[in-house]
């Protein structure tokens, strides 16, 4: 997850690049760029970002789907976020234990 | 450097946006809630902000007459609509106040709902033929190569001569061709009775 939220930070500041450059020397290519390869990159960095929201919300609820399965309380939300990002992909990747 | 009131959000959105992803990038925080709002902020709102003022300033930006002008085959053009001598057409509508800084595209937008988009797309048109074609040319081949796609409506101009005023309809061939202009069967400049609007361009 956070390799994504990287790789979309890096192309928004790329778009950003493209639209302040526009901005500050409005000539036909900054501008043209700017309006075209500048707004699709930063689109795809948002709909990136948009992903990995969703795919947090649902990791987050299928987890609280789990443990109410298994009886157990229900994890709080921030505790279930408030995880180092390596440490959540090192889980999200773990197999589950046999017989759990 | 000009920058109007768009262009001052659209940086401003721009380095808060960029302050937020530089600290994610280098910091790397843990990814809590406080994270996750500034990369709403960061990833979301400032840059879409950004990118509306941005786009604004942008299509302010391409109505200037400087940026019409910044293709070097234009800046003949350029130098006759701002020379304060010159007596063609387009020179004397540029120091018009109601042209400013955007006397080509006053003259040259097309009127209608649609004007501005139709407008833009012709636009990008003329910067396909200059990539494509008038790029490596020189002012003296692009000069005789260069002319306008359509006869100039005389719609464009009745947008101010309006052909109301009683001073206007006191000229002999205005009131002789009224139904015609209105018509837009007969044109006021080009091959019209005022001529090209830049002139110089029509010399040999």
């Amino acid at each position: 997850m956070s390799k994504w939220l990287r790789a979309s930070a890096v192309l928004t500041l790329v778009a950003l690049a493209m639209m302040v450059w526009s901005v500050l020397r409005p000539t036909p290519l900054p501008v043209m760029l700017a309006m075209s390869f500048g707004q699709a990159v930063g689109t795809a960095a948002f709909g990136i970002y948009g992903w990995v929201v969703l795919a947090d919300l649902r990791r987050i609820r299928r987890d609280a789907k789990r443990a109410q399965e298994l009886g157990l309380a229900e994890p709080a939300a921030e505790a279930a976020a408030d995880i180092e990002p390596a440490a959540a992909e090192a889980a999200a990747t773990k197999p589950p234990e046999p017989g759990s | 450097m000009h920058l109007d009131a768009f262009a001052v959000i659209a940086l401003a959105g721009a380095v808060a946006s960029a302050l937020i992803l530089i600290w994610y990038l280098v910091a790397r925080p843990q990814l809590n809630r406080v994270t996750k709002l500034a990369l709403l902020l960061g990833i979301g709102v400032f840059p879409l902000t950004t990118a509306g003022s941005g786009n604004y300033a942008g299509f302010e930006a391409t109505k200037h007459r400087e940026f019409c002008g910044s293709c070097h085959v234009m800046t003949p053009y350029l130098d006759d609509a701002t020379d304060p001598k010159s007596t063609g057409l387009a020179a004397i509508h540029t120091r018009n106040a109601q042209f400013g800084k955007e006397s080509c595209y006053t003259c040259h937008a097309d009127y209608g709902m649609f004007g501005t988009v139709v407008t833009k797309m012709g636009g990008m048109r003329h910067v396909y033929h200059y990539l494509m074609t008038y790029r490596k040319k020189s002012l003296a081949e692009a000069k005789a190569e260069i002319h306008i796609r359509e006869p100039f409506r005389s719609s464009t101009c009745r947008r101010c001569h309006t052909t109301t005023a009683p001073k206007w309809s006191e000229v002999g061939d205005h009131a002789a061709l009224l139904k015609e202009l209105r018509a837009g069967e007969v044109g006021c400049v080009g091959e019209g009775c005022h001529g090209p609007a830049h002139p110089w361009s029509k010399q040999p």
